[in-house]
């Protein structure tokens, strides 16, 4: 009998319809959850970390040696940061494989979108604070790859350094993004995000949403909710538990870059495509020419409401649904291998 | 339900010494790999234990929680089928 039970729940788990469902609905209140957690994380921290580059090393070894839990709160902070990027990224390009992104809900699709990529440069700027060797050549790669972008590049890698180069006030003005300027902005954007939200699901023509919407979402999916996110945190404070995240030695800048260093896994499939440009093509600058290519990809893909236009739920693009699984294999395959390489 | 009880029982002598070799693997090798530069984990063995038994508690609480919240969403799904969630329209006010 109990097997019986197991093996219905199985099936019912890989039933591609409740996968579908989950991968675009539930992901996006899995993030949220998260984002609350690395909030409060990181206000702990923020509590013993010093933002200067002479000290910032030696403030995030104290919290991890000296501090009774606190190789827990960064651990935490870390594993968090990762299962985010995994579920925004699940979250997106499930949104972008369902076509849910089409009109009324492009608003949806553009504010996630400066969500994800806002949750990267959290990402970014929280690598650094470590300043250790890793996540300075990391950086230092990341904002010579943003100077590379035509026209405004210059502009955008003297403003994310502070300079010319990263030194101490690249610390302090990442410690800026991380601490205060992303935060606000994210508040900002989740809150237009679920508005959103519950206004096309209010906004629904009642035949749909009595079939679709029978139970309110205080309790019934509240509850849902609160088992998925009961679940998460019990697999982040895991992942924080057994697998902590090393401190590397304290960045030098004059010191030449690790061998082998490579950035955190949702940078992989940009560093990979690096890769595949010679230096050199038609005379022109190769890098120049691979961030022109990967930043035209990017914007194709923000600006997709404009260009699949076709609206209602049984409306087919065959060009379409192939771009978005294009992208999806893409991603996979350029991530996996900037791993194994 | 009672041959699964009395299976079980037979069994639980062998289940518990697995499950406690399991740990004390765990308790041992996983940690090593993070003590490459600086230690970001405890070294002393009893600081160890502690944090794992902290986690077994930790997960044996989440599972609690899920089966009482499950309960919860059945009582929900039931009184919805039953229909006594929603009042009637002709309901006498007492005015």
């Amino acid at each position: 009998m109990i097997y019986q039970r197991f093996n219905n729940r199985f099936k019912e788990l890989c039933n591609l319809k409740n996968i579908k469902t989950f991968a675009v609905k539930k992901t996006g209140g899995i993030a949220l959850f998260l984002f609350i957690i690395q909030f409060i994380t990181g206000m702990v921290l923020s509590f013993y970390y010093i933002p200067y580059f002479e000290q910032a090393h030696k403030s995030i070894v104290d919290i991890v040696t000296k501090l009774n839990m606190g190789w827990f709160f960064r651990s935490f902070h870390h594993w968090g940061a990762q299962l985010i990027m995994a579920t925004l990224f699940i979250h997106t390009f499930s949104v972008l494989l369902s076509k849910s992104y089409k009109k009324p809900k492009d608003l949806l699709w553009f504010s996630g979108f400066v969500l994800l990529g806002i949750s990267i440069f959290f990402g970014l700027s929280g690598y650094l604070l470590v300043w250790d060797e890793k996540a300075f050549a990391a950086v230092k790669v990341a904002t010579g790859g943003a100077g590379s972008i035509p026209i405004a590049g210059v502009f955008i890698k003297s403003f994310l350094r502070g300079g010319i180069d990263v030194t101490g006030e690249t610390l302090t003005r990442f410690h800026a993004f991380h601490v205060s300027i992303l935060p606000v902005i994210t508040i900002f954007l989740v809150c237009i995000h679920i508005l959103l939200v519950q206004y096309h699901v209010i906004s629904m023509p009642l035949s749909i949403k009595k079939r679709a919407n029978q139970m309110p979402f205080f309790p019934y999916r509240f509850y849902k909710y609160l088992i998925i996110c009961l679940i998460v945190l019990g697999i982040a404070v895991t992942l924080a538990t057994f697998f902590p995240p090393e401190i590397g030695k304290k960045a030098d800048p004059l010191a030449p870059a690790p061998e082998n260093v490579k950035p955190e896994w949702y940078f992989l499939f940009l560093f990979q495509t690096l890769k595949l440009f010679p230096g050199e093509i038609i005379g022109l600058n190769g890098e120049m020419i691979a961030v022109a290519v990967i930043s035209s990809g990017i914007l194709f893909l923000f600006l997709i409401p404009f260009f699949d236009r076709r609206t209602g739920p049984k409306i087919k693009h065959t060009v379409f649904t192939w771009i978005g699984i294009v992208y999806t294999i893409y991603f996979i395959v350029m991530t996996v291998m900037g791993f194994l390489s | 339900m009672l041959k699964f009880k009395s299976a079980i029982s037979n069994r639980a002598p062998a289940i518990i010494k697995i499950i406690v070799l399991l740990v004390l693997m765990l308790t041992h090798t996983i940690p090593l790999c993070s003590q490459d530069n600086a230690a970001s984990f405890p070294v002393a063995p009893y600081d160890r234990f502690i944090v794992y038994q902290t986690l077994a508690i930790f997960w044996i609480a989440i599972i609690g929680l899920i089966i009482i919240i499950r309960m919860k969403l059945r009582e929900i799904e039931r009184i919805q089928k039953m229909g006594i969630n929603k009042e009637e329209n002709d309901i006498p006010t007492l005015d």
